[in-house]
């Protein structure tokens, strides 16, 4: 914070803020409203020298003269059609494939779209059982792996290309004798990630059979080590846990992020949504998306860092990582979990909890989940279990089936044995099997790479020369998911099969085809092998029909019917499942904190830091991209003197330079820079993992031209790995932080694109509550609390008629129906007042001037009327909404968006399309009373589009189904548009953003949507290329479009189902019914910009009572 | 201060003040004729091919249909350059040794596509898509001219954008039955192998069928003279064939995203 304004609020605090510097209303918050953009966003401020500017200029004008300006436009493009045309190929027409995307070993079913062979976009399996048709932003990112420059391309020897047979012959020279015997004697042990691939597993298996002295060891840096121990502490056998939320009324998460990570969190996050998402006037239905205000499910949450799920919580508690078991026994002793281990003490905050909790928590018995976290210790996983046990929640709500790993064995556990063993000489040749990178990603104390030295044969399997292939002799190039075959189980075992979509970039190889390659296995292609596994486990498991059409549905679908994990049907816990609790948590000294290491959320341990989307999309929650940070509260910052040191250059607005600390942990310090995180707890100190790769790729992971990180090295982030140890993977106490005086810059957009607006009378900020929130007793009351415009309280029937779809919506304070352009409706009563009749009522407009000087029947068509055409619309639940940003890079994946890389952030300059503004509500000094709310924007589709009046040239302009169109051939840049937009939704290409000379990044852009150049206004188009073509397919066979035809990328992406896209003119549309509820907004409507996308308003369904004990 | 111009110049002067604007007319005029002229567009000139293709033998002569060889037109924004093997089908029994097909043979042997020079270019930010102009009754001869006259293909119209929403204002102007639209010998009220037009099934949306199979109510259009001046023609398929309102269609978002 500057020291000017310190840590105190301002005299009249905003009710939501979307940073400190709002909050505290200081004057660089003030100056970045008034700039359309950072003062120098418009400068040309790398570094390069004008002189050098003018050389590229010159060689652009020439170059564009050889090319571009000749009149002449024939014969300069080819037509390259196929000699022999592949059938059920229409050039020119999508093709969708069904395929599994995977992640630590989980996977999630997918529908690819290839255009002409090029897998193109990413969009969820409705069929498979951890997608339900969402994905999260890793999946729809996945695709920019494909096309990554920086992949390794060649197999290996020393660094040095050698063929892939002579890297297969080293192999089996290792394990085959002269005669072909396998060698019994050499000792073989295999590394790989977790596995659920059920063909990956078998082959694995073969191996192991084959070579009976081998081990296989599987790594997951941020896997399910803790979930699968507590889970076989309570029940006593290995089994696997999944969770139905949409039966839950009642969910208590321990520190579990169920919404933003872990295998299932789209499903959950759909099931979840399902329980949120109020409708008054559309009846809950037999697909059950919706909800009365009544049945809406509550959501508890203990927790640390503040996390998606924390975010969408109805009450959530801000509490150490180690004081989590300690909840959670206290919550158990209070219920009277039998043979649960005594509480401990807890803190004051936390206490009052108890009551209210558990009451709420009894009575809803069988209806209720409690989860907890992947970091929390095998001890609070198994009370979480046994709580369940207690309220009858097993069979109902929560289900333990058989485990879905193909060896569920502790994965941090094994690598430890497996370094021990390789550090004593004991093994002689290593197999690293792809989608684990050791070397990188294992505790700091165990000294991977050290010991890998010893090993005399050292064979890495893996997708990118990384840190793992660094200390490895042999290498070979691994196949991504959409270039080979294989299979992978979701969160609840269901099998997806993973068809490829092109053939390999550059012959790389799967694990299962090169450990088939390596032992002379019958088949040793992709195909082949995840056939015959299947062709055997088909007659194994005496399934009806025959296998070719079994085989043939099961890859159309992608999915392999009947194959989730069977249920325990009767689970009971073990008898000592309370045994093996954690020690007493320690007390923290003065200058001690708490460190917890987290997965990033994009980036997970690392194995993405060379995605520029994952990259570049702001994390959920902070907003921050690029970079990592060491977050703590505004109270931590404060005792650390960090508060002063803030230093702010021209506001948020994407660049603060915040101060460098140094975190010692264990004798062990890195240096990162600060982050002040509201909502954090006090004395804990929270890092994530996956940044400061030093192999990662020379494009985007190690690209020098992005700056060095807060270590001076040429690595994005600061790599926690460093810290972290294997006795205390997630969390442990006794970690320092010291201020140093260097400075870094952060890229954190959440000040880009502010909204807020100063009243030019008096200078104070106008409040336009952007996001409209209320719990659901106050919906029960009053529908329409989400109507009233703050600002404009008195106008709100108005300016409710206004907002397009709210035509036959019912009126706010009557709740009758009002036709569209009377001005007050059919019942407005003047009958209570005693003289003109305006007096009983004060919602009257008595402006002089009236709302809107066009006419309100005004539109394209010269008699007055909207035209024939269809009228697009979108409505976003914020209720539904938790903030993943998958609809970001679902966006960026369809439209082609750029990368902009970290300096072009903190200039104001990024180029997303739909942005997610995270709203904080509470003071910063109070975690425990901050709320946040997260509002997707895209643009508004305003039918009075201010953008569109200013444009010089016309580049931007109505469409007749009112699409706010941006052509972009016509755009001379000269931003007018965008500083009169009132959403701050367009943006801008102040430099050639686009990658226009990496041949594989060409490969998968979306053909449909042209790439934008330098000098070119852009922004959402409400995905016209997919309105266009769903239109061609409807017009070709006479037939209206169906609603839910056409569906938005960003719809399409979000896991819990909170956008909804249509047409307003289908009186039947699912948009239609979403805007006439009476909760439905519009965004700044007050403005009369008619916006085409509106908001149902955030709700929230609190404990009363629990309200009440915070407040004593 | 000496005069700089002698006195002579006045009646310079005075034309000039008449020619300067007229000089600044003519070049405005002339720059719009060159924009539109065949030289700047492309319009009736003959591109080099890797191989003589010729529509006049193929189309004209021999009289192969359209949809032979151009298969995605009524199914794909791309109307299809036909991949070797459609070549082959029928130059494995005839030419199969002539010169002219080497390229052809080559191709197809080696597994190497033919390289065609691009006829029709329509610039990367317009989103052209054959499907709905076919299925909206816009012949291929509309755009494409008499192509089965043509020896090498050219491109028959400017290709402009004016020229794209003339017939978006005004598509009547251009439509034509369903069952003509592949025809090259088609004009209103000119008569179909020697018989007057009248409707036929095939003309109707949808071949005059609802989904469960019964007629329309414009089945009973079917053996009912056509309409032989164009306009009329036009505003009755305009309204057959549910083509949305000019304002609609010259839409910015129409034909780029």
């Amino acid at each position: 914070m500057p020291p000017e304004a310190n840590d105190a609020a301002a005299p009249n605090p905003p009710q939501l803020w979307r940073g400190l510097e709002e909050y505290m209303d200081s004057p660089a918050f003030h100056e970045a409203m008034a700039n359309e953009f950072p003062e120098d966003a418009a400068e040309w401020t790398d570094p390069v020298s004008r002189r050098n500017f003018l050389t590229v200029m010159g060689a652009g004008l020439a170059l564009a003269g050889a090319a571009g300006c000749t009149p002449r436009p024939a014969s300069m493009r080819k037509i390259v059609p196929y000699t022999r045309q592949p059938e059920q190929m229409v050039p020119g027409v999508p093709l969708f494939f069904a395929s599994a995307a995977p992640l630590a070993g989980y996977a999630t079913g997918v529908l690819v779209r290839s255009h002409e062979g090029r897998p193109v976009k990413v969009e969820g399996n409705p069929d498979h059982p951890s997608s339900l048709g969402g994905t999260s932003a890793i999946d729809q990112a996945s695709v920019l792996d494909l096309y990554d420059p920086d992949r390794s391309k060649t197999p290996t020897r020393s660094g040095t290309p050698v063929s892939l047979d002579e890297a297969v012959h080293a192999v089996r020279a290792q394990l085959f004798d002269a005669t072909g015997q396998p060698k019994q004697a050499v000792r073989l042990r295999v590394l790989s990630g977790a596995v659920t691939s059920p063909a990956l597993a078998d082959r694995v298996a073969a191996f192991l059979t084959q070579f009976p002295q081998a081990k296989w060891t599987q790594f997951e840096p941020c896997g399910q080590d803790n979930v699968r121990e507590g889970t076989r502490r309570a029940f006593g056998r290995d089994a696997a846990v999944n969770y139905d939320f949409k039966q839950a009324d009642v969910v208590l998460s321990l520190d579990a992020d169920f919404l933003g990570d872990g295998p299932g969190h789209v499903r959950y996050s759909r099931d979840f949504a399902a329980r949120r998402r109020v409708r008054d006037s559309i009846p809950a239905g037999a697909d059950g998306e919706y909800v009365k205000p009544e049945n809406m499910s509550r959501l508890y949450v203990a927790e640390c860092m503040p996390s998606q799920t924390g975010s969408a919580a109805d009450h959530r508690l801000p509490i150490l990582s180690g004081q989590v078991e300690a909840f959670a026994r206290a919550v158990a002793a209070k219920l009277g979990v039998a043979g649960a281990p005594a509480a401990g003490t807890l803190p004051d905050a936390a206490q009052k909890w108890i009551d209210p909790l558990v009451k709420d928590l009894q009575r809803v018995r069988g209806k209720s989940i409690v989860v907890a976290g992947d970091s929390q210790p095998p001890a609070v996983h198994a009370l979480a279990h046994a709580i369940n046990n207690h309220l009858g929640n097993l069979g109902t709500t929560v289900f333990v089936t058989a485990p879905v790993e193909a060896r569920p064995d502790g994965k941090m556990l094994a690598l430890a044995d497996l370094v021990r063993e390789m550090a004593a000489n004991a093994v002689d040749v290593l197999l690293v099997l792809g989608g684990t990178n050791p070397a990188y990603t294992a505790p700091v104390d165990l000294d991977c790479a050290g010991a890998v030295k010893n090993v005399p044969f050292r064979f890495h399997l893996g997708s990118h020369q990384d840190e793992t292939a660094g200390t490895c002799e042999w290498h070979i190039n691994e196949a991504h998911y959409l270039e080979t075959w294989g299979d992978g189980r979701g969160h609840d075992g269901t099998v997806a099969i993973q068809q490829p979509l092109i053939a390999p970039l550059y012959n790389g190889r799967s694990a299962a085809e090169v450990l088939a390659a390596v032992t002379l296995a019958g088949d040793t292609d992709g195909y082949d092998i995840v056939r015959a596994y299947w062709r055997k486990r088909f007659a194994d498991e005496k399934r009806a029909g025959v296998f070719e059409q079994f085989w043939q549905e099961t890859v159309r679908l992608g999915v392999v019917a009947n194959s989730a994990a069977p249920r325990v049907e009767k689970p009971t816990l073990a008898g000592g499942w309370a045994e093996g609790a954690s020690p007493a948590y320690p007390t923290l000294g003065a200058d001690e904190y708490e460190i917890n290491f987290r997965p990033d959320p994009t980036l997970f341990d690392g194995r993405f830091a060379n995605n520029g989307w994952l990259q570049e999309v702001p994390k959920p929650v902070t907003r921050i991209c690029w970079d990592n940070a060491a977050y703590v509260s505004a109270a931590t910052a404060k005792k650390l003197d960090l508060d002063k040191d803030f230093r702010w250059t021209g506001g948020e607005r994407g660049r603060t330079e915040v101060s460098v600390v140094t975190l010692t942990y264990q004798g062990r310090s890195i240096k990162l820079p600060v982050w002040l995180l509201p909502g954090h707890p006090d004395g804990a100190i929270t890092v994530h993992l996956g940044h400061g790769r030093e192999r990662a790729g020379a494009h985007v992971g190690n690209n020098p031209g992005q700056g060095p990180n807060a270590e001076g090295k040429q690595v994005r982030g600061s790599n926690a790995f460093a810290l972290r140890t294997a006795a205390t993977p997630a969390f442990g106490t006794g970690a320092k932080l010291a201020k140093t005086t260097d400075h870094y810059l952060l890229a954190c957009v959440q000040a880009n694109w502010v909204m807020t607006q100063v009243d030019p009378l008096n200078g104070t900020v106008i409040d336009r509550a952007p996001v409209r929130r209320g719990t659901n007793e106050q919906y029960k009351t009053n529908p329409w609390f989400a109507k009233i415009t703050p600002t404009a309280a008195g106008e709100t029937a108005l300016i409710s008629q206004n907002i397009p779809g709210q035509a036959g919506a019912r009126n706010p304070e009557s709740g009758t129906v009002r036709q569209r352009g009377t001005q007050y409706g059919p019942d407005h009563d003047h009958s209570n007042g005693n003289g003109n009749g305006h007096e009983g009522h004060g919602h009257h407009d008595d402006r002089l001037v009236p709302l809107t000087m066009y006419n309100p029947n005004d539109r394209l068509y010269p008699d007055g009327s909207r035209g024939p055409g269809r009228r697009w619309a979108m409505a976003i639940d914020l209720s539904a909404c938790t903030g993943c940003s998958s609809c970001m890079v679902a966006c960026q994946s369809e439209n082609n968006s750029p990368v902009v890389g970290k300096h072009e952030v903190t200039r104001g300059r990024d180029m997303y399309w739909i942005r997610i503004d995270r709203y904080y509500e509470g003071t910063p000094n109070e975690p425990d009373a901050t709320r946040t709310y997260f509002q997707p924007v895209p643009c508004q589709q305003c039918e009075k589009a201010p953008c569109e009046i200013v444009c010089p040239v016309a580049a931007t302009a109505h469409s007749a189904d009112g699409l706010n169109d941006m052509v972009y051939n016509r755009c001379v840049g000269t931003r007018y548009c965008s500083n009169n937009c009132p959403y701050k939704v367009r943006r801008f290409n102040f430099l050639s953003f686009q990658d226009w000379s990496t041949e594989s990044l060409k490969l998968g852009r979306n053909p449909d949507v042209s790439v934008r150049s330098r000098g070119v206004m852009e922004k959402c188009t409400y995905c016209v290329q997919r309105i266009r073509y769903g239109e061609i397919v409807a017009e070709r066979e006479h037939r209206p479009i169906r609603d839910g035809e056409v569906r938005t990328a960003c719809q399409t992406a979000c896991p819990s189902g909170a956008i909804v896209f249509g047409d307003l003119g289908d009186p039947a549309s699912l948009v239609g019914k979403w805007k006439a509820e009476p909760s439905n907004y519009g965004l700044l409507a007050e403005l009369n910009t008619m916006p085409r996308t509106t908001y149902l308003a955030s709700l929230r369904n609190p404990n009363q009572e629990l309200v009440d004990a915070l407040k004593r | 201060m000496p005069q700089i111009f002698p006195k002579a110049v006045n009646p310079l002067t005075r034309f000039l003040v008449l020619l300067l604007p007229m000089g600044f007319g003519a070049t405005g005029v002339g720059l719009a004729a060159f924009y539109r002229s065949s030289y700047a567009t492309g319009k009736e000139e003959v591109v080099p091919q890797p191989v003589a293709f010729s529509h006049a033998h193929h189309v004209g002569q021999l009289g192969i249909h359209c949809l032979y060889c151009h298969t995605s037109v009524e199914d794909s924004h791309f109307a299809n350059i036909p991949p070797t093997a459609t070549c082959i089908n029928c130059h494995q029994e005839m030419w199969h040794g002539a010169d002219m097909l080497q390229p052809v043979r080559d191709s197809f042997q080696k597994d190497k596509p033919i390289v065609w020079n691009r006829v029709h270019n329509v610039p990367h930010y317009a989103y052209f898509n054959h499907s709905i102009h076919v299925a909206k009754g816009v012949g291929c001869q509309s755009c494409h001219g008499n192509i089965d006259n043509m020896n090498l293909t050219f491109q028959s119209s400017t290709l402009l954008m004016e020229w794209c929403i003339n017939c978006h204002r005004n598509p009547q102007e251009q439509l034509r039955p369903q069952s003509e639209i592949f025809s090259m010998t088609w004009a209103p009220g000119r008569p179909v192998n020697g018989k007057a037009q009248v409707w036929v099934r095939e003309d109707l949306p949808n071949w005059g069928k609802n989904p469960d199979g019964t007629d329309t109510a414009h089945a009973s259009m079917i053996g009912q003279p056509r309409p032989t001046a164009q306009r009329e023609l036009g505003l009755k398929l305009k309204e057959l064939y549910d083509i949305r309102d000019g304002v609609t269609m010259t839409s910015c978002s129409m034909c780029h995203r």
